[in-house]
């Protein structure tokens, strides 16, 4: 009994090495458990559908219909308590990587309950608007699962090892030894150095965040300026220029860092309050059935 | 009187270190390069910025050069003149120039107020690099949208079915609760659609019978007669058991408080703009099949057969019909040998059959009639106006062609016995008798002197005198002669003999409009076919009684279910839901159907002539006949009169 356990325990602890070898994230998880019971729960929907006779025709208020709803209704719900879930930790039953799995395939799975609980009947209604709501809560969150699998590895790429604050402290240097250096220059070329040092790294509204592009960049139109200027001690003016391009280049990467870790986080500025209007218009929906009955 | 330079270090654990220096002659300048008395290194200073002096050892005067000036309280100025008792703050670019009096010395205090670049400020990590410096937060969006669609979607159209609680009709315009529209309404409902209270009249009841019938007045009614005046408890008690689907919604309804048997049950609305959809085959059948079965569980009684699909599962007809002469009309299955007496004697067989008496009668009036060699059925049978039904048989329109009541000509002029009226009959043959003197002898013509004893016993005159005297007795003869067997009433009506009072009566003739009352059966539909392909007893029939409407059977050598179901060989099947021929709710109407549906009045292409009703179309009987001609004209214009 003791090494019938002893086996068991041992065949688990492998199955957690393997996983932590393969890195075994929550689109794998389990060997796509989620992934095979959403895809059968699609499936069977898809096919009792076609079967089933419900007269006159398939609408959301048909039996089946209603089985649906109560079934879309509840998932949307229980998808809601992710939010909740992820900030409480526990060490038993469901890790959060299950959670998160069964989250991202039963959402998925939504997209089937959902439409085929409309019977294909939309309008200019609120009824569509809930739908509407959940496919874009739905279409918001495969982004977000298409950016978690392929984004981190171009941010890590781009860190080359230095941490976020290392990013902003490389820049302050820069900033340290240009003002030391624009020391001897005129005013007129310490102007654009002043303007450079004055930029704020992180400005720029979420349409720059997005794209990563400053066309209005101090530093870039200071290297500018002081690359046409004749004005200043050659010299000084060299060393500034070097220091300038050095601090572009920084300024860069830690562009590039923020626009990356901007198409990260964009989607949950979509799928959090999007999920919020779904649950408001999904209990106005639900309750205009009832009122008016 | 001398300037000191204060510098204020402040060291890592907090602690401020002052150094004071004083500062040489009287007149300090200030500015970027090292020349300066006070060096500033800071970029937005100038190399030269400013100088300062004091004429007097109290008063400052601050004067800046090179363009650049410098704050003071918050204004930039070019020169300021301070009281070093009163103190000032000056700012020159990123640092601050305090000038304070101490004892004799006026003490200048340089500090950098602004942090080097922008870049130096402290941020706040986790908000900087992440979206949330640049977006509104996600709790703020949730909260907005959420309340938003809570206003637009829940509080506003509940105050729009609050404002208009007990108003009778919206006025125009927009409100919120059409946001609710979970579908177009039907074509016939298309003007409700911004009134969504005129059915959903409480909120979290589900609509009543009584919204319908506010507008429906009528339907109501027809539908309980339709079947049998059923309760709605009859009716849902005779619905097929359900399914685990209908379990399902039986439990959603029961829960939420959703009454079955209500009118929108059948009738569901929202389903899409457009006339209401044909009626399916299972919408009957789901209480149908086997229904006396539950009925008779629930305590009711089924006054109608199952039926679940009329190729193979449909109760023969069930005519009405007069069992007895005089008697009541009853409906009675459809067996052999079920008769229907309408009081008439007429043999199918005689009439209809190519060689004979009738057939050459008819030949004989040919040109003059629209009769061909020999008989043929629309020659006496007539259809409605509409296509529907077969006129009931007149004597006048369908007999009198042959069987005239004519009995003397005056003047050219053709006089008949009155049909209909037996009293009329008798007056008018005894009034003949009474005024026309028998016809005169050859013998009493002329000029001829009379010999005696022509009016011995048996001769002509006393033959002659004799019958003008007896003349108006025969009256009562040829009255007899009429009525009875070999006469013209009797071959076709049955005779009462005069009795106690009364005189001669003529069985009352009651022709059923329509033997199936429960079914609808379109003579117009059926144009192409010969009368005999369906009434088949008619050629062979010797009595009036003999019942020739024909049974399922004969339907169903062309008719299958809706699924094309069939129990016997059908060459050209035509696949027959119940609505075909049964209206759902028997209001003498024809069974509704979608226009599309609706058969197009094509002609077919056949090889024989039309020999069905509609082969005529002219105006018939020819001008010489007199009283009974009859101008009658086929409705030649079906498809006009019905739209096309």
């Amino acid at each position: 009994m003791a090494s019938l356990f002893q086996r068991r325990r041992s065949k688990a602890t492998q199955t957690e090495r393997v996983r932590e070898r393969r890195h075994e994230g929550f689109l794998r998880y389990a060997n796509f458990r989620w992934a095979k019971i959403s895809g059968g729960l699609c499936l069977l929907i898809i096919v009792s559908y076609a079967l089933i006779d419900v007269t006159p025709r398939h609408n959301g208020g048909s039996w089946y219909g209603y089985t649906l709803g109560t079934i879309g209704a509840g998932l949307i719900l229980w998808l809601t308590a992710l939010g909740y879930r992820k900030r409480k930790m526990t060490s038993d039953y469901w890790s959060l990587k299950a959670w998160t799995s069964a989250h991202v395939y039963l959402g998925l799975s939504l997209i089937i309950i959902g439409t085929w609980h409309t019977g294909f009947q939309l309008g200019w209604n609120v009824h569509t608007l809930a739908w509407a709501l959940m496919i874009l809560v739905i279409l918001s969150g495969l982004y977000g699962v298409i950016v978690y699998a392929t984004l981190p590895a171009a941010l890590s790429n781009n860190r080359d090892e230095m941490t976020q604050m290392q990013m902003l402290e490389a820049i302050r240097a820069f900033d340290r030894q240009l003002h030391a250096a624009a020391q001897p220059l005129t005013p007129e070329d310490t102007a654009p150095v002043l303007a450079a040092l004055d930029e704020d790294p992180f400005a720029g509204g979420i349409g720059a965040r997005l794209s990563g592009r400053y066309p209005r960049c101090a530093t870039a139109a200071a290297l500018r300026t002081l690359g046409m200027s004749r004005s200043s001690d050659a010299e000084a003016r060299e060393k500034v220029i070097g220091l300038l391009s050095q601090k572009e280049a920084a300024l860069a990467r830690l562009r590039k860092h923020l626009r990356i870790r901007a198409l990260l986080e964009i989607w949950l500025y979509v799928h959090v309050p999007l999920t919020f209007a779904l649950i408001a218009a999904l209990s106005a929906h639900i309750i205009s059935v009832f009122f008016y009955w | 009187m001398s300037f000191i330079l204060r510098r204020i270090s402040t060291t890592k654990t907090g602690k401020q270190i002052i150094r004071d220096q004083a500062l040489p002659g009287d007149a300090i300048t200030l500015g970027r390069e090292g020349s300066n008395v006070i060096h500033i290194a800071d970029l937005a200073v100038n190399p030269h910025h400013a100088t300062i002096t004091s004429a007097d050892g109290r008063h400052v005067r601050v004067q800046a050069s090179e363009g650049l000036g410098f704050d003071i309280n918050g204004r930039t100025v070019d020169a300021a003149d301070v009281d070093s008792a009163a103190g000032a703050e000056l700012r020159f670019g990123g640092h601050r120039l305090t000038i304070a009096r101490e004892g004799d010395n006026i003490i200048l205090l340089v500090e950098r107020i602004d942090e080097l670049s922008q870049s130096s400020k402290d941020v706040d990590e986790a908000k900087a690099f992440s979206l949330a410096g640049v977006m509104p937060g996600k709790r703020v969006g949730a909260w907005t949208f959420g309340i938003l669609m809570l206003l637009a979607f829940l509080v506003g159209p509940i105050w729009a079915w609050y404002s208009y609680k007990n108003v009778d009709e919206r006025p125009e315009g927009y409100h919120a609760d059409t946001a609710w529209l979970s579908g177009p309404l039907s074509s016939a409902h298309a003007n409700l659609k911004n009134d969504c209270q005129s059915c959903h009249v409480e909120p979290f009841v589900a609509v009543t019978d009584k919204a319908c019938v506010g507008c429906h007045t009528g339907e109501h009614k027809a539908m309980s007669t339709a079947h049998a005046n059923a309760p709605a408890a009859m009716l849902l008690a005779a619905r097929h058991p359900p399914g685990i689907g209908e379990k399902v919604l039986a439990g959603f309804a029961k829960t939420f408080n959703r009454p079955q048997g209500r009118c929108v049950d059948c009738h569901t609305e929202h389903e899409g703009a457009g006339p209401m959809p044909a009626t399916p085959q299972k919408f009957c059948a789901d209480c149908h099949d086997g229904m006396s079965a539950r009925l008779l569980d629930a305590g009711f009684k089924s006054t109608v057969a199952d039926a679940a699909d009329f190729g193979t599962s449909h109760p023969e007809f069930r005519p009405l019909v007069r069992a007895a002469p005089g008697a009541k009309p009853v409906r009675t299955t459809l067996t052999k040998g079920v008769v229907d007496y309408n009081g008439l004697k007429f043999p199918h067989d005689i009439h209809l059959q190519a060689t004979g008496g009738v057939a050459r009668m008819a030949a004989s009036f040919r040109g003059r009639y629209d009769f061909g060699n020999k008989l043929e059925c629309e020659n006496c049978h007539r259809v409605e106006s509409d296509g529907v039904r077969v006129k009931p048989v007149e004597m006048e329109r369908d007999c009198a062609m042959c069987h005239s009541l004519a009995f003397e000509t005056v003047g050219g002029v053709t006089r008949t016995l009155r049909h209909g009226e037996p009293d009329q009959v008798v007056a008018d043959l005894t009034a003949y008798y009474r005024s026309t003197p028998p016809s005169r002898p050859l013998q009493l013509g002329g000029m001829e002197r009379r010999r005696p004893g022509a009016y011995a016993e048996g001769q002509v005159y006393n033959i002659y005198f004799r019958e003008v005297a007896v003349r108006p007795n025969r009256a009562e003869d040829a009255v007899r002669a009429v009525f009875s067997k070999g006469g013209a009433c009797y071959d076709c009506h049955t005779i009462f003999a005069p009795q106690a009072g009364k005189s001669w009566r003529v069985m009352a003739v009651d022709q059923t409009p329509r033997f199936l009352q429960k079914g609808w059966f379109d003579h117009d539909a059926h144009k192409e076919t010969d009368c005999a392909d369906c009434h088949t007893a008619a050629p062979g029939s010797k009595q009036a009684t003999d019942f020739l409407v024909p049974g399922v059977r004969q339907c169903r050598d062309c008719h299958v279910g809706e699924s094309g179901a069939r129990v016997v060989k059908v060459k050209t099947a035509t696949e027959s839901p119940c609505a075909m021929c049964h209206e759902y709710h028997s209001d003498g109407g024809k069974p509704w159907m979608p226009a599309r549906q609706r058969k197009v009045n094509a002609a077919a292409i056949t090889n024989k002539p039309l020999g069905a009703i509609y082969g005529v179309s002219m105006v018939t009987g020819s001008q010489g006949r007199g009283l009974y001609d009859v101008t009658w004209r086929t409705p030649a214009l079906h498809g006009a009169r019905r739209g096309g």
